[in-house]
């Protein structure tokens, strides 16, 4: 754990009586009803919850893949949900990776293309590492760069989003649930990835999950139910324990 | 972003394959539709201008379609023509057009003709010296297949072929003046004279003393014959433009269909590439790269076919001309690639304005 480093750090994720309400026709749904939490730089936190309790909601939002119905989303000090949608743009591009549940690799593109296209869009030059063939080489892909997503395993395909997604280095590293579609012995090396990221570089890094397992590797859980927070502090030997009493 | 597109396109050959192709027939038909008619045009200013002479002169609400005219002029005229101040040579013509071989056949006089004209050069036989005798262009002779001394059936009456010129004067078949006002019913008439101002004069002062002495006649500068063919064509220019359009719109509609399409099925790829923090600019230059990319295929395509097109009709038609200018390929090129950005405009913009949260959740 690198706990105490956290709390020498700034904060770079603050949400502030965030509130989602989709309009499905005439009527209201909705998904969070007044979140609050900061997460410190560095920090490596997992959001957990049943079903339907605002858990990705809340991911798109710090995203910025959505806007708010209230509330603010500070990310590195900038109000994202005041700002317009080219500057939000602009700040996922320069500050946020993105890891899915289904990899969403672009199907046409090689696994060493997918990564350049990302340095492209993000600009390259921003991972100190080096280019896409380094890092698929540090992932031990190096003999499937060009291979294509229909090509590559899941656990491969994953891996190489998590690639993608920090190419560039962003401050914080989004992850929904990237472990759901994965066998245990694929789900330990994507987990044992994202600490990896997190402990080597300091990564910031916030999971949405239903694993458990999962979760045990952040430093600290947010429990999420019915759009409202239920224990935003928690630590994650404590949240295993009360979700398995 | 290059590699995105291509294998986009690879990924889906048969529709990529159908655009280009509809691309490439918009441009075949602006090229070869305005080639003919424009090429036709061409040719009729460049075979009266090779007549010789300086002037025409008409009945003043003659055409400079030839065809359209009836021969209305008294040949007499020609003297009054040559007393004019400046004026070298005249000589008067008989155009008729046969409806049934669609083309026009000239009636000259062959001795005030060479007045005019000093570029005819036979590459078979020589000038006709007798009544029933015709001479032809090289055109005429290679497409009916007719040589010195061939008969030939011209308004109803049998003809010998006399000889064979380079093509490029007049019509495509010549014959007595005599003879033609014989058989067309209109003796000691013309169409029109060509005239020849005398060798130092000044061409501005002729033309004056012309419009002097013939108010209400039409008289044409054969410097100005082209423009004035190109100008005085009736429907021409609506033509060209209803070409244009019919082109632009091909471009268009199957740009828009070929970008919808496929926008629609890469929704959840515009997402990643939204989630990615491709920006609305770069979502809208990568669809309308996709199409640019399609019409440059179709309009090289289109060149190509256009080839091919022309190359089927002169072998059928060898006597059609067929006059594609650098200008015509260029704007149809143009006409390709705006009907397809175009086209391409409204699913790029709807791609960049999509929602990217359902833009992933879309399967």
């Amino acid at each position: 754990m690198n706990r105490d480093r956290i709390t020498r750090k700034r904060a770079v994720v603050s949400v502030e009586d965030l509130q989602m309400i989709y309009r499905v026709g005439k009527v209201e749904v909705p998904a969070l009803r007044g979140v609050d939490f900061t997460i410190q730089a560095g920090e490596f936190v997992a959001v957990m919850g049943p079903s339907g309790c605002g858990k990705s909601t809340l991911l798109h939002l710090i995203g910025g893949l959505l806007k708010p119905t209230a509330g603010r989303i500070l990310i590195d000090g900038v109000d994202i949900s005041s700002v317009s949608d080219v500057k939000r743009t602009e700040i996922r591009r320069l500050k946020m990776g993105f890891v899915f549940q289904s990899y969403n690799l672009l199907s046409t593109l090689t696994a060493k293309e997918n990564i350049e296209l990302a340095q492209q869009i993000q600009g390259s030059g921003r991972y100190e590492e080096g280019s896409a063939r380094e890092i698929l080489q540090l992932l031990g892909l190096e003999e499937k760069m060009g291979h294509t997503p229909s090509e590559l395993s899941g656990g491969e395909q994953q891996r190489v989003a998590i690639a993608r997604a920090v190419i560039s280095r962003p401050a914080i590293l989004l992850a929904d649930e990237p472990t759901g579609s994965l066998d245990s012995e694929n789900s330990r090396m994507v987990l044992d990835m994202l600490q990896g990221l997190n402990e080597m570089y300091g990564q910031t890094i916030i999971i949405i999950t239903h694993d458990s397992e999962a979760a045990s590797t952040a430093d600290r859980t947010i429990e999420m139910r019915d759009g409202k927070i239920r224990n935003r502090d928690q630590p994650v030997l404590y949240a295993m324990e009360e979700k398995h009493s | 972003m290059f590699k995105l597109i291509l294998q986009n396109l690879r990924q889906r050959p048969a529709r990529a394959l159908v655009s280009v192709v509809a691309v490439a027939l918009g441009v075949v038909l602006l090229l070869v539709s305005l080639g003919l008619s424009y090429g036709q045009l061409m040719d009729t200013a460049q075979r009266t201008k090779g007549i010789g002479g300086d002037f025409i002169l008409q009945p003043s609400d003659a055409s400079l379609f030839f065809a359209l005219n009836s021969g209305n002029l008294p040949v007499k005229v020609k003297r009054v023509i040559e007393e004019v101040e400046g004026v070298g040579a005249v000589t008067p013509i008989l155009a008729k057009f046969l409806g049934d071989k669609f083309h026009l056949i000239f009636g000259i006089d062959p001795e005030s003709f060479s007045g005019v004209n000093q570029d005819l050069s036979f590459v078979a036989g020589k000038r006709f010296s007798g009544p029933r005798e015709v001479i032809i262009d090289t055109i005429y002779a290679n497409s009916k297949q007719l040589s010195v001394g061939d008969p030939i059936q011209l308004l109803g009456h049998q003809f010998t072929v006399a000889g064979v010129f380079r093509q490029g004067t007049g019509a495509r078949v010549l014959l007595p003046l005599n003879t033609l006002q014989e058989l067309n019913g209109t003796p000691e008439k013309a169409t029109m004279f060509f005239i020849r101002a005398k060798e130092g004069r000044s061409l501005e002062q002729v033309y004056d003393a012309l419009q002097g002495r013939f108010e209400n006649y039409r008289i044409t500068k054969a410097a100005d014959l082209q423009a004035m063919i190109m100008d005085s064509t009736p429907v021409f220019k609506q033509f060209v433009s209803a070409m244009v359009f019919i082109s632009v719109t091909i471009s268009f509609l199957i740009i828009l269909l070929a970008m919808y399409s496929t926008i629609t099925e890469r929704t959840r790829e515009i997402g990643i590439l939204k989630a990615l923090g491709a920006s609305r600019t770069y979502i809208i230059q990568l669809i309308l790269n996709e199409s640019l990319l399609i019409c440059v295929a179709g309009v090289v395509l289109g060149f190509g076919l256009t080839y091919v097109a022309i190359q089927a009709i002169f072998a059928v038609f060898p006597s059609i001309p067929v006059t594609i200018t650098l200008f015509w390929r260029v704007a149809s090129a143009v006409v390709a690639l705006a009907g397809g950005l175009l086209g391409a405009l409204y699913p790029a913009i709807k791609a960049s304005q999509m929602d990217p949260v359902r833009a992933l959740g879309y399967e």
